[in-house]
This record gives structure tokens, C-alpha cells and sequence, in this order.
């Protein structure tokens, strides 16, 4: 753990070294603020329901591991400009959904596949095991979480 | 070769492929070939829920509101519903139970089947609910030429493979005469007959079960029958996880490891099976005009109707390994979701706002004048 946290040390002043880093579009993909009391934009909050914005970071984290942050990866989308991140959600869909990325959605707990996205680089780890059909190179959005930064392509 | 109840033979159940080997023995599921089916199992049961749960008392005064054109499009919505649960109701257990070779397959296709039953037992409650003559709804599901004529489609290949078996189990391969005629039957063109079907049925609960539903939901979007749209919204859930098992048999089959034959027979029908789901496109789009014939609905109408069977006509295609055969790429009716979504189904009561907690309810509104005769 005290390894690890040399390493990001490193990594952070790596970043200082170089003077154009900070506005650098990358970077700010690393640091962005998500203002906890922001609202996500939900057309029907009666049916759908997280209520607060799922990449907001929660005020009493379960599970905090001293010493050692959330990892917080970058996420690509083809076709979509807007640099997007993996961070504070409790699965990818969530956290596409809250960056304003619409994806089809069913059941949203990996029984029907109707989120199913082409993964293009990177890898993901499912929280629980899905029972939809997944074909190759394909994830579900609703119950997996990067493991590195990842690039995807909506499906349609 | 005919059916047995209970085969005497010891056989190794792992190497037995998922249709046309042995006749199941034991049921036990210790030993699993393909575990998805015993998960498919346990969150069917899991879903469990009956119809009588969801109050429907304000669909009726909701009902008698509703403009002609408007009720015609609910009624023809459910009668098409009931049409095609009392065919998914007996229809796999008819054609599949004799064929299968696995515990939990067969087990899986009981399961799925028995929830159909409940399908179709919530259309009469709703029916019941909304109209006074329940039976002019449902003579008119086999009279009316819009249904039946969609009716022969989803039937077809279910009838072919029934008839099939039936002659192989009797009379094995070869070449037989029966009434005068010349029937021809091979095993492989048994396993092209159950290939078919099961395309057929994934046609039938991805697609026309999807375009049914989006009408539904349009009524509840409007905030009009919404007790049906609980109870569709409880079966889509239902359908999605018979959707998934589906598309695991269309998949086992492709990878050809579970029987060879199937693999090939999955390359060789590629342009059957875009064929069924292009009939069925078209097919939906038809129904789609009948419905809106009077008019169409705040929310819905034809086109939007059309698009929509095109969108998820792609989408399921895609699910099965095959290419998207229309332009359509958006969504036309993105609310769907969330109405689709089951995260907010059957959770605890008190958590959610759900018609289930009301068991036996009669009167679910009030207003301050129901206070007025009050005196104190």
C-alpha cells in the first residue's frame, strides 16, 4: 500500500514537471470537480430511481481504505467528444448515465442484455456474474466497473 | 426412439447435447451441463407474482374515459397479448419437453412456460377489470383476420416441429407413408425445424412482446391505465429473462460444441432466420397501422410505432451475432426504458410506491369532500 502510494506521488509529480500539463485535456480528465449537490438531469425521477448523481462523490464512503484512493479511470465513448471518467458510480452505466451518455437499458442487473456495449480497449470487472448471453468483445454496462482506463462503442 | 417418461438407460448426462439425445431421467441438478438454465430457474421463481396483486380500479373509470379510437388501440394491444401467451403457454412444452436431454434445460422450459400462464391469466384480470363482456374481447382474438393472420407466423414452426417429432418418435428416420402420403423424416431436418423455431420464438418474445409493450406504456406515460402498465411492466420483466434464455440455445448452438450438427445447421440457415425477423418487422409494422386506423394517440402513432419495431428489430438482431438489416438508430421512444427498467419492481413495498402493497384494494383515491358529511 505504501508502495503504491509512492508510485501515484511519482506520477503526480511527473505531472508538475511539465508546465503545460494542467491544461492539458487529458489531465483534466484525471481531476475533474463533480459539485456533490448537483441533481442529475432525470426527465422521470418517479421511475428511475438513483436520486442523487451516482458520479458525485459520497460524503460517507463505504469501505475507505486508508492511504489508498478510488481509482478513477478515464472513459472513451466513439462519437462522443466530451471526456468522460469512471469514479465515484456504483457500475458503468450509472456513471455513463450521470456524464449524460443514453444507453439502452432494461433490467439493469445483468439479466437481459439490453445494455450491451462493444468494448474496444481496456478491461472491466463484472460485480456480479451476468446472465445475459455476451458475445465476444462486448460488455454490460449495468453490472461492471473499469479496471483500467476503457474505450467503447454504443451499440446501433 | 419413442418417448420415454422415464429413461431405464445409464448414460452420462454431460455428454448428452441440450436437445435430440436422451430422454431425461432423474431431474437433478447437482451436475449441470450449463448452469445458466438453474440461474434462469431460480430468478423466475424469484419474480414470482400474480395478477390479482395489482389494483385496477382506477383502469376502469380510466377506460370508460378514453376516446373510441383510443380503446380500440387497447383492446387489439391486448388481445395480441393474450394471443401470444396462450401460445408461449403450452407451445414450448408441447414441442420441447420431448425432445430435451438435460435436467435443468428441461426444468428451465417448464419454468419459462408456467410464467406464460400467469401471462395470460393477468390479461383476463385486466379484461375482467376494464370491460363488462369479457367474451366479446376474447372470441374476437381468433375471428379477427389482424391476429389470426399473425397468429399462423408465430405458430407455423412450432406446428412443423411438433408434427416432426411426433412421426419420429413413432416411426423413426426414413422414408414413411402415412394417409397416402410420402413423409420424408431425418434427424437433421428435425434439428433445422427446432433451429427455426427457437428463432422464431426469440422473434416472438423480443420483438412483438416489445412493440405490444411500448403501447401499453404509452397509455401510462399519459398517466391512463396505469394498473396495466404495472402488470405489463411485471411481465416485460418476465420476457426479458425468457428473451436471455433464448438467445443462450441460439448461442450454445452457433459455437457448436454442444452438438456439431447445430453449429452447421446455424451457418446454413443465416438468411432463414434475418428472413423471420424481416416477416416480423413487416408484420408489426401492418399491426401498427391497424391499430392507429381510427387515430393515433398523444405520445404514439404509426411512424413512431414503425421506427421503433425497426430499433429493436436491430438491436435483437445484433444480440444473436447477425448484422442490423434497417437504418434506424435512435431510440424513437427512449421513455421505454423507464417503464422497462425492473430495479423499482416487486421491492420491498414500503420502499416503493407499488400497486402490489394494495391487495384487494376497491377505492384508491380520496378527497377532501369524502370528509364532508363528517361531523364532529
Amino acid at each position: 500500500m505504501l508502495a503504491m502510494r509512492q508510485k501515484k506521488d511519482d506520477i503526480d509529480s511527473g505531472f508538475h514537471l511539465e508546465d503545460d500539463a494542467h491544461s492539458h485535456k487529458d489531465f483534466q480528465l484525471e481531476s475533474p470537480v463533480v459539485p456533490s449537490s448537483s441533481e442529475p438531469d432525470i426527465a422521470q425521477p418517479e421511475l428511475y430511481l438513483p436520486l442523487d448523481n451516482p458520479e458525485a462523490p459520497q460524503e460517507e464512503q463505504q469501505l475507505e481504505i486508508q492511504g489508498l484512493e478510488k481509482p478513477q479511470y478515464p472513459v472513451l465513448v466513439e462519437g462522443i467528444e466530451q471526456p468522460l471518467q469512471f469514479h465515484f458510480a456504483s457500475n458503468l452505466l450509472e456513471s455513463l448515465e450521470a456524464q449524460g451518455v443514453q444507453l439502452p437499458y432494461q433490467c439493469r442487473e445483468g439479466y437481459c442484455g439490453g445494455c450491451r456495449t462493444d468494448l474496444i480497449e481496456g478491461e472491466v470487472a463484472y460485480l456480479q456474474e451476468p446472465m445475459a448471453w455476451i458475445n465476444e468483445g462486448e460488455i454490460l454496462p449495468c453490472c461492471c466497473v473499469p479496471k483500467t482506463p476503457i474505450t467503447l462503442k454504443l451499440k446501433g | 426412439m419413442a418417448y420415454q417418461t422415464f429413461n431405464r438407460k445409464t448414460f452420462d448426462t454431460f455428454s448428452q447435447p441440450m436437445f435430440f439425445g436422451e430422454n431425461v431421467n432423474v431431474s437433478r441438478y447437482d451436475t449441470q451441463k450449463y448452469k445458466i438454465f438453474e440461474q434462469l430457474i431460480e430468478k423466475q421463481l424469484s419474480f414470482f407474482w400474480r395478477p390479482e396483486e395489482v389494483d385496477l380500479s382506477t383502469d376502469r373509470k380510466d377506460f370508460a374515459n378514453l376516446p373510441e379510437h383510443e380503446k380500440h388501440i387497447f383492446l387489439s394491444n391486448l388481445k395480441y397479448q393474450t394471443l401470444l401467451d396462450s401460445i408461449q403457454g403450452r407451445s414450448p412444452n408441447v414441442a420441447l419437453l420431448p425432445i430435451v436431454s438435460l435436467p435443468e434445460l428441461e426444468t428451465w422450459i417448464e419454468t419459462w412456460s408456467f410464467s406464460e400462464t400467469i401471462h395470460s391469466r393477468s390479461y383476463t384480470h385486466i379484461i375482467r377489470n376494464v370491460i363488462s363482456d369479457p367474451a366479446a374481447v376474447f372470441d374476437d382474438i381468433v375471428s379477427n383476420e389482424y391476429i389470426t393472420k399473425r397468429a399462423e407466423s408465430v405458430t407455423k414452426y412450432y406446428d412443423d416441429l411438433i408434427e416432426g417429432v411426433t412421426y419420429y418418435q413413432n416411426l423413426g428416420e426414413g422414408t414413411h407413408i402415412i394417409n397416402g402420403k410420402t413423409i420424408e423424416i431425418s434427424l437433421r431436418d428435425l434439428k433445422r425445424k427446432l433451429y427455426l423455431t427457437m428463432a422464431s420464438v426469440n422473434v416472438l418474445e423480443a420483438i412483438r412482446f416489445y412493440v405490444s409493450f411500448a403501447c401499453s406504456f404509452a397509455f401510462a406515460e399519459r398517466a391512463k391505465m396505469e394498473g396495466n402498465a404495472k402488470i405489463i411492466k411485471l411481465i416485460a420483466r418476465d420476457e426479458a429473462l425468457h428473451l436471455t434464455g433464448t438467445q443462450h440455445m441460439l448461442q450454445i448452438w452457433a459455437m457448436g460444441k454442444d452438438d456439431p450438427e447445430m453449429g452447421e445447421i446455424t451457418k446454413e440457415c443465416r438468411e432463414d432466420v434475418i428472413g423471420i425477423f424481416r416477416e416480423a418487422a413487416e408484420q408489426e409494422k401492418e399491426w401498427a397501422e391497424y391499430l392507429f386506423k381510427d387515430g393515433s394517440m398523444i405520445g404514439l402513432n404509426k411512424d413512431i410505432l414503425c421506427q421503433y419495431v425497426e430499433y429493436i428489430c436491430n438491436q435483437r438482431l445484433t444480440a444473436i451475432g447477425l448484422e442490423t438489416i434497417f437504418p434506424t438508430k435512435q431510440n424513437p421512444l427512449p421513455w421505454i426504458n423507464a417503464w422497462l427498467v425492473s430495479d423499482n419492481v416487486q421491492v420491498a413495498p414500503q420502499e416503493a410506491e407499488i400497486s402490489s402493497y394494495l391487495v384487494g384494494a376497491i377505492d384508491s383515491e380520496l378527497s377532501l369532500e369524502d370528509f364532508s358529511d363528517i361531523e364532529l
